[in-house]
């Protein structure tokens, strides 16, 4: 039984629904919160993940940060070394998918050359008629900016949970192959 | 005793951040770099080394892999919560190999010794041994 821990650091623009998101995620759907309460820094949040087919977990320390600026930039300083990262856009919203490109960006400056898994969420995926952003267009581009692509409607059980799941698969499937370089030298 | 296990002198690590029970810390002082304790996420981590006394030690020898930054602090039995940093270097990366480093240190009479690791070449570093020199 292995318990691995990662700090998962969430951006992106104002109102995309991080908060929101984050908050489903933690409380397994219980806390759902219509109105918007704006992050002005950091919202710290821990939420334990089982990998499925292993007795081994993920506990996750979700870093919810501020979209908009100045609030965001003062949240820059807790991002360091980022286990995993996860940017948030609203599919209803072509400019909040303009701005991942920046998000990740100042995301990486943080990762100190390490490999750090990382996915791009468009949320909102309810509002289909105000859709701005295609999703084979939207899949595309993560996947040049090696992200995993997820798609969601963050007040919707069974839905919030899957990036954060693939977060965890994906860092965990990192330890085992570290695992197993640090066995072949012993 | 720079190659003896520290556990057969009554060393024992009595902090360690980090959980994969197949790798416990005692695996740091066991002696043997075949057996280790890896780290399960995030940075930094840290664990302390407590000795049955104090000691004079010159130089701390680290088998490790994947380790960038590491501080070490000397603590005293007369005040538990008090370290003092005697190190901080940062090692090499090693590829097919384990990082082998020596430590100097020159700390006289401590009974404990605290080991940060601040960064990493990899989300994951493990300790293989470590061992004093007096
Ligand atoms: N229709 C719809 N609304 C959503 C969804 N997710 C969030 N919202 C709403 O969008 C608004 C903003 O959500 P937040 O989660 O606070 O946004 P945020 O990204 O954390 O914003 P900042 O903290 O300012 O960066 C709230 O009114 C939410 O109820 C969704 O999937 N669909
Ligand atoms: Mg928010």
């Amino acid at each position: 039984m292995v318990k691995l821990r990662a700090k998962c650091v969430v951006v992106g623009d104002a109102a995309v629904g991080k908060s929101t998101l984050c908050q489903m995620f933690r409380s397994d759907g219980a806390v759902f919160q219509k109105n918007y309460t704006m992050n002005v820094g950091v919202e710290l949040l821990e939420k334990s993940v089982s990998i499925p087919d292993t007795s081994d977990t993920v506990e996750f320390y979700i870093f919810d940060s501020a979209g908009r600026e100045p609030f965001a930039d003062a949240c820059e300083n807790m991002w360091k070394q980022p286990s995993v990262v996860c940017v948030v856009f609203d599919i209803s919203s072509e400019v909040s998918f303009t701005s991942s490109g920046r998000w990740i960006d100042r995301l990486r400056s943080h990762c100190d050359g390490l490999h750090v898994p990382g996915v791009l969420v468009g949320n909102k995926s309810d509002l289909a008629v105000r859709r701005e952003v295609d999703g084979a267009e939207a899949r595309a581009w993560a996947q040049t900016h090696g992200l995993e692509y997820h798609e969601t409607c963050a007040r919707e059980i069974g839905q919030f949970e899957a990036p954060f799941l693939s977060l965890a698969r994906a860092f965990h499937s990192l330890y085992q192959d570290q695992m197993q370089i640090v066995q072949s030298l012993v | 005793m720079l190659d003896a296990a520290l556990s057969s002198y009554g060393a024992h690590v009595v902090l360690a951040i980090s959980s994969d029970e197949n790798h416990p810390p005692e695996n740091i002082i066991d002696g043997k770099t075949e057996t280790f304790w890896i780290s399960t996420g995030m940075f930094p981590q840290e664990f302390i080394i407590r000795f049955p006394d104090n000691m004079n030690i010159s130089t701390v020898s680290i088998h490790s892999y994947n380790i960038k930054r590491l501080r070490i602090e000397k603590g005293t039995s007369e005040d538990a919560d008090k370290f003092e940093a005697v190190a901080d270097t940062e090692f090499e990366q090693t590829e097919s190999s384990l990082q082998a480093n020596d430590i100097s240190v020159n700390v006289s009479n401590t009974t404990h010794l605290r080991f940060f690791i601040l960064s990493g070449y990899d989300h994951f570093v493990s300790v293989h041994k470590v061992s004093v020199q007096s």
